[in-house]
């Protein structure tokens, strides 16, 4: 049963090449981004030898913990974005183009089962996609990290002292595996929905599954004047239940006049315990779980003859 | 229900409908071990339909059994001891040769990877695992495929139009593969195929189907006893037409006409006497169900 979940989710990764080409050409540009940024500003040479004369001599251990963190953040919130267009695409492809290519007539043909194949393909998009996008916003922590050493070397820094005396990398790759797992168990309901429409389409997953998102809010306006519909497919956008509530004050102390250590760490914000006992997660999930039934039922009783 | 102890597949009155067509008529049947089946018919008669519903790729009403299971109800268990080519196309394009073969290593129980490295060392695949499906010939998928299927240890074998688009000597050398590296007694094969004469001198039973029905179900020992084709000409043409042949066609201007049951003292005095083509017995057999 396990063997064969990671002989099916190897064959994903095996077709859908994007799961990891991806990430690996986003790590590419942000890299060369931020190095073309380093290159950029070292032509205003003194402006840098007083930035970093600030960051060795005025700025503490927190100031520069946050200035990383800030600057990692940046570049995880790109890679975030990358992955739920590519997790829409990977789900609404995952049982379409079998059909569409006949192969299904030869996965069929072994012994596997319909419920096992719609299920390695809900755990590629759930999990195996963001864990693939976790190890690249890691690479392109440790490759930035030391771009930047370099440049901090080069422009005479301590760079042992500057760049990774003040990096928390355990607290922002925790935080980052988290937050993108998280985000994927949250937003599974559409990946579900994704699933099922690309099970039963025979053509366009992509307008199949996003008409009935816009059309079905506009007929619920125009006959009951509600919104509830809309409000629980684009609500789900907005806000996931896995952040503490965030108290501006509380990041900078007024008396010592200096940012707060313990609110750089990304961790202290996360509330795993507040996700996990959110009804919205778990009404999620068990939608999640309806629609990829509803798929595992089509791909077994649908005749395509 | 009696079923003989060697029977491998049994139907009785399955049927299947698409909405008010009925593809697959009330047919019943019963195969062997150790056969060589062809199911034949034309474009639409059901051959595929009924393929599928002996897979379990679709549902269909009354009693079928395959291995002694129910094909649509338990796919998986059934999927360990049957073979399936629908056709050369199916073989996912985007795969690699070696990834293939590592996938249904892990995925079937009775796959043999030695046995399939040792049969695709004999083809031009061998020098390619690194290749995409795509990027492999026509017929070089089709001697991947088989070579995959020939190293399955699988008690059923269903093939369907195998050979569709492959040239002459591909489908030659597939038939001949088929014979030497998959077959024995203890194997059973079922196919189904527009080239009825490539491969009529293998098969051991030949079933005809047309609009859903079963309309000849026979070993091919039989035929040449139950069948027989007479080549006459002028008064003995029309003295053998008296007898009722099943079929008539012209043939240099003589009389070529098919007969059932024959009385072949009879009809040798009408002229040559021949075993006919599983074609021309096809063609007969069509016109008259349709007559």
């Amino acid at each position: 049963m396990i063997g064969h979940q990671l002989a099916l989710i190897k064959r994903e990764i095996w077709e859908h090449r994007s799961i990891y080409v991806t990430p690996i050409a986003i790590a590419v540009v942000v890299s060369l981004v931020s190095l073309a940024g380093m290159v950029t500003v070292s032509a205003f040479d003194k402006e840098v030898n007083i930035a970093l004369f600030g960051a060795a001599n005025i700025a503490g251990d927190a100031e520069r913990q946050a200035a990383l963190t800030v600057f990692f953040l940046g570049t995880s919130w790109v890679f975030l974005f990358a992955l739920a267009i590519l997790t829409t695409f990977y789900s609404l492809d995952s049982l379409y183009a079998e059909r569409k290519d006949k192969s299904i007539l030869f996965w069929r043909s072994l012994p596997i089962t319909d419920a096992e194949t719609v299920i390695s393909k809900l755990l590629t998009a759930v999990f195996v996609l963001p864990l693939f996008t976790v190890a690249a916003i890691i690479a392109t922590h440790l490759v930035n990290l030391v771009i930047t050493t370099g440049w901090v070397m080069v422009k005479g820094g301590n760079a042992a002292h500057l760049v990774w005396g003040s990096v928390s990398l355990f607290d922002n790759w925790v935080a980052a595996l988290v937050v993108t797992v998280a985000s994927a168990i949250w937003m599974s309901p559409f990946i579900g929905w994704f699933l099922f429409v690309s099970a039963f389409t025979k053509r366009s997953p992509l307008l199949m599954a996003f008409m009935p998102l816009i059309i079905v809010p506009i007929v619920e306006w125009i006959f009951f004047r509600s919104k509830i519909f809309a409000s629980a497919v684009f609500g789900r956008g907005e806000m996931i239940p896995l952040f503490r509530e965030m108290d501006i004050e509380h990041f900078f102390d007024e008396d010592r006049m200096q940012v707060n250590k313990e609110a750089v760490s990304l961790l202290a914000h996360i509330d795993i315990g507040k996700f996990l006992l959110s009804p919205s997660v778990w009404v999620g999930v068990v939608v999640c779980g309806l629609f990829a039934t509803a798929a595992i039922y089509v791909r077994r009783y649908r005749d395509d003859s | 229900m009696e079923t003989a102890m060697n029977s491998l597949m049994s139907a009785r009155g399955v049927s299947k409908h698409f909405g008010k067509v009925c593809a697959v008529d009330n047919v019943s049947f019963d195969i062997e071990k150790g056969k060589i089946v062809g199911l034949i018919g034309p474009n639409g008669a059901g051959k595929t339909t009924l393929l599928k519903a002996v897979l379990g790729l679709t549902e269909c009403e009354g009693e079928l059994s395959v291995l002694g299971l129910d094909p649509f109800r338990r796919r998986k268990e059934l999927m360990q001891n049957i073979c399936f080519i629908a056709d050369v196309a199916v073989l996912p394009r985007w795969i690699r040769v070696c990834q293939l073969l590592d996938f249904v290593e892990t995925t079937h129980p009775n796959f043999s990877r030695d046995k399939a490295e040792l049969l695709l060392a004999k083809t031009k695949v061998d020098s390619r695992r690194d290749a995409r499906v795509r990027e492999l010939s026509k017929g070089m998928v089709a001697q991947l495929h088989l070579a995959i299927i020939a190293a399955i240890d699988a008690r059923l074998l269903v093939l369907d139009e195998p050979t569709l688009g492959l040239d002459i000597i591909f489908r030659k050398e597939f038939y001949a593969n088929l014979l030497s590296d998959y077959f024995d007694e203890e194997r059973t094969i079922l196919v189904t195929t527009h080239q009825v004469e490539e491969i009529e001198n293998i098969l051991t039973d030949i079933m005809f189907i047309n609009e859903g029905r079963i309309i000849l179900d026979a070993s091919m020992d039989s035929l040449g006893e139950d069948y027989v084709e007479l080549l006459a000409s002028g008064e003995k043409a029309d003295r053998a037409r008296a007898i009722g042949p099943i079929a008539e066609r012209d043939v240099f201007g003589k009389k070529v006409m098919l007969f059932e049951k024959p009385d072949r003292a009879r009809l040798e005095q009408l002229g040559e006497l021949h075993t006919p083509s599983v074609a021309d017995l096809f063609v007969a057999k069509v016109k008259g169900a349709a007559a």
